[in-house]
């Protein structure tokens, strides 16, 4: 059902069809002769590496659909990595391995969804521009991240304890790429089906009409940055598991790459318009992007500049297709 | 006289909306000529494709017997056409002589602006309206009859040899409305020709020669004003237009049989909000309650407030019973336009249509099919967006998210304006079942001839106050008119919004 709804409604899945195919086209070969981007191994890899930014960019979506932006998500990332790593280390020391692995998950998680609902309480409330409030949430999260781990990187997983046991655990590439799909399904199905996912869009297209039309603009914008928050609380999770450390410094740049997969999806950054199913797309467009130009050694900026281009031109698309 | 403008052949859509369908008139030189025609028959849309703030589809326009292009605004500034807009379009934070001199052809500045050159350049024009104060003068420091005369101005200061007036009286006071009259005049004598928007037919009788009547997109014909001095003949014009307008005779439909007031189901209490002052008036169970005025006089105003929007400052509203607002600007308050006709029905009750907070797709349709039957609501799927439904339709879609919430007391705030006669008939069938079903209507229009028809007691505001409450027999265009014009002599008009 989720396939079938990505394929028909995405207005980029020709454009992803074309990159693949390109990709395809340009692959260097291994020694057998086969495509090296064909291969499973690296299909995964290329899920894995867009799992973190596409699990960010889901709840993003919901933000941009209401009008609004998250600029905060990168560092609620950071401290939902610091908390986690936390949590494994210092604290419930003689609790078993699995209630503590899944104690400081939920920590990590509930502060970073914390965050994101105290995003969601000042925009609704004094109605600054969700761009000002979260600007000032991406440096104060960032801040208290730092302060919290007195600005080092709190490394785990190295020895034989609980924190090795959840690293071990969760930076399986199963695991990440379960949670992308996992979360994908979720926020899809709210979406498309919930009376919140309707209001959702409703606030986004007018504001005005759902005010004269009584509907809880209040209630569902905490909701959406809410939900913001928890989605980079849990790639947050991953983080910390897939680098083997809580890193403040962590996620820097990453509401870039979040927003960037949501336009290339076809949101408005004005709200009303935008889906699930396009930011996946969104999403994999820059990954498999990635990966082409990295199988081609294509230098790191030279990609840079190329992945520059291609936001424009997809979003340039869209607008003709309007 | 010399035909100096010629517009033939205008088409304009707006997404599924047709507004101009061979839409055509031509202007003298000299002349003040009445574009006229209902709400939404397409008199401001006309005016703004020929002052190149709108772009038609298709439009055949002649300058002096020249094939003329008009595709933005400095083209029709070249070749000497003005406009002042409703709304009147000028930079409120700017300076009186800077809003002259902005995007002014006719003004060649340095580098460096100087107040002494702007002064200058401006004080001819000023004088020429008769507008006292200096250049210097900040614009969102002025009334509103004075901003009229700076946009004037700005026109003539732009070498207008043409000028189009769109409804330049809705928000002026008696006096200013004379000034006006009397600027007109002076112009016209000076040579320039005026394209006057209204649909006031007393203005129009004063001072206009000639009346193009728009009905629909369509231009149904050009009559002759000025040489009629006699009042028979002047009343037999009078009824030819407004039979061209309304493409009927007007029949005077009785106002509905009054049943049995029932119980009270509203009762507002000396209601003072930004807006208002202490409006009180009772709503009972099966009444239409119609509320006329001029604009600004506080009838959206009055429904914010019923409605919870505004802040109220003193005085009470006891309702029993919910109160539903349907919005007067359905893109603007009313509609998500992106959504589908389903989904902006529905989109006020779906508590009730869900489990689990998941919708139930098929209770939503089930519910919404009877009901778009009932209103007509034309068109071959609800999950079409509503963008592309005609403006009727938007407004029964509207309409019907309202009716699906079934609250007791619905506040309808000019819900005819810019549809079609067909879907107006409608309109006011489904008023008429409410009002037959126990509930309370108050209806705000425009139309005094809308209000007679629907209303079982009208009241009307005035710069925020209740001037009157009429019985529907005891009502009439005259007596509305009246106590809509009616102002507290203490209040300065300036003092208010």
């Amino acid at each position: 059902m989720l396939v079938i709804g990505m394929l028909r409604k995405a207005q980029s899945g020709a454009a992803l069809l074309g990159i693949v195919g390109l990709a395809i086209l340009i692959s260097p070969t291994a020694a057998d002769g086969s495509r090296i981007f064909l291969q499973v191994g690296n299909l995964t890899d290329i899920l894995r590496q867009v799992s973190l930014i596409g699990i960010i960019s889901l709840a993003m979506t919901f933000v941009i659909l209401t009008g609004g932006i998250d600029l905060s998500v990168g560092s609620i990332l950071a401290l939902s990595t610091a908390v986690a790593a936390m949590g494994l280390t210092r604290a419930w020391q003689n609790a078993p391995y699995a209630r503590h692995i899944l104690l400081a998950i939920a920590l990590a998680v509930a502060a970073s969804a914390l965050a994101g609902a105290l995003n969601g309480a000042i925009v609704a409330t004094t109605r600054i521009q969700p761009f000002i409030v979260t600007l000032a949430s991406m440096i104060g999260v960032r801040g208290l991240a730092k302060w919290l781990t007195d600005n080092q990187n709190i490394d785990i997983g190295f020895g034989r304890d609980v924190a090795a046991e959840f690293a071990a655990v969760f930076r399986e590439k199963a695991i990440a790429i379960g949670a992308y799909a996992v979360c994908a399904a979720l926020f899809w199905a709210v979406l498309a089906r919930t009376v919140f996912g309707r209001y959702v869009r409703a606030i986004g297209d007018n504001e005005k009409a759902a005010e004269y039309a009584g509907l809880p603009i209040g209630r569902t914008k905490i909701w959406v940055y809410t939900l913001s928050g928890l989605l980079s609380g849990v790639a947050g999770v991953l983080y910390a598991a897939e680098n083997h450390q809580g890193n403040p410094n962590a996620g820097v740049a990453y509401e870039l790459d979040a927003i960037a997969g949501v336009v290339i999806g076809g949101a408005r950054l004005s709200g009303g318009r935008g889906s699930i199913s396009g930011t996946i797309v969104g999403t994999l467009i820059m990954g498999i992007l990635t990966n082409m130009l990295r199988l081609n050694n294509v230098d790191s900026n030279v990609e840079m500049m190329i992945k520059a281009v291609i936001i424009v031109l997809a979003v340039a698309v869209q607008r003709n297709s309007d | 006289m010399a035909e100096l403008l010629q517009v033939r052949n205008v088409n304009k859509h707006y997404g599924g909306v047709c507004a101009l369908k061979n839409a055509h008139f031509a202007l003298r030189t000299g002349e003040v000529h009445a574009l006229i025609g209902e709400n939404g028959a397409g008199k401001t849309t006309l005016s703004r494709i020929v002052a190149g703030s709108a772009l038609a589809d298709t439009a055949n326009i002649a300058m002096d017997g020249r094939p003329a292009t008009i595709a933005s605004p400095v083209d029709a500034q070249r070749l000497g056409i003005g406009i002042i807009y409703q709304e009147l379009d000028l930079f409120p934070n700017l300076t009186v002589g800077e809003n002259l001199v902005i995007g002014n052809l006719h003004f060649r500045e340095g580098r460096l602006v100087s107040p002494r050159r702007i002064e200058a350049f401006c004080r001819p024009f000023l004088d020429r309206v008769g507008l006292a104060c200096g250049a210097g003068e900040v614009v969102a420091a002025l009334s509103i009859g004075q901003k009229q005369l700076v946009a004037i101005a700005r026109a003539l200061s732009m070498n207008a040899r043409i000028l189009l007036m769109d409804e330049p009286t809705s928000s002026l006071f008696d006096d200013a409305v004379e000034r006006l009259f009397g600027l007109i005049g002076e112009l016209k004598r000076a040579g320039v020709s005026v394209v006057y928007i209204s649909h006031k037919m007393d203005e129009i009788f004063r001072i206009c020669d000639r009346a193009t009547v728009l009905r629909d997109g369509e231009t149904i014909g050009t009559v002759e004003i000025a040489a009629t001095n006699a009042t028979h003949a002047n009343q037999d014009i009078r009824t030819r237009m407004i039979r061209m307008m309304v493409g009927r005779d007007l029949q005077m439909v009785p106002p509905p049989e009054r049943r049995d007031p029932g119980e009270v189901l509203l009762a507002v209490e000396h209601l003072t909000t930004d807006k208002l002052r202490g409006v009180s008036f009772e709503l009972r169970r099966g009444e239409v309650l119609g509320v006329a005025g001029l604009v600004g006089a506080g009838r959206s105003e009055l429904g914010a407030a019923l409605f919870g929007m505004d802040r109220i400052r003193s005085g009470a509203v006891r309702a029993h019973g919910s109160i539903g607002l349907v919005p007067e600007d359905r893109r603007l308050q009313g509609l998500m336009m992106r959504m589908s006709v389903l989904e902006n029905c529905t989109i006020a009750v779906l508590p009730r249509m869900q489990r689990l907070g998941f919708i139930r797709h098929q209770q939503e349709r089930r519910e919404l099919e009877p009901l778009a039957r009932r209103l007509g609501l034309d068109c071959d799927s609800t999950a079409r967006p509503v963008n592309q439904l005609s403006g009727g339709n938007q407004q029964k879609a509207l309409l019907a998210r309202w009716l699906l919430r079934d609250p007791d007391v619905l506040f309808l705030d000019d819900p005819t304006r810019g549809i079609d006669v067909g879907a107006k008939q409608d309109i006011y069938g489904i008023v008429d079942e409410l009002a037959a079903a126990g509930k309370g209507v108050i209806l705000v229009s425009s139309e005094l001839p809308e209000l007679l028809r629907c209303c079982h007691r009208i009241m009307v505001l005035s710069e925020g106050r209740l001037t009157a409450i009429f019985d529907a027999k005891e009502a009439t265009q005259e007596n509305i008119m009246a106590a809509a014009t009616t102002r507290d002599r203490r209040a300065s008009p300036e003092a208010r919004f």
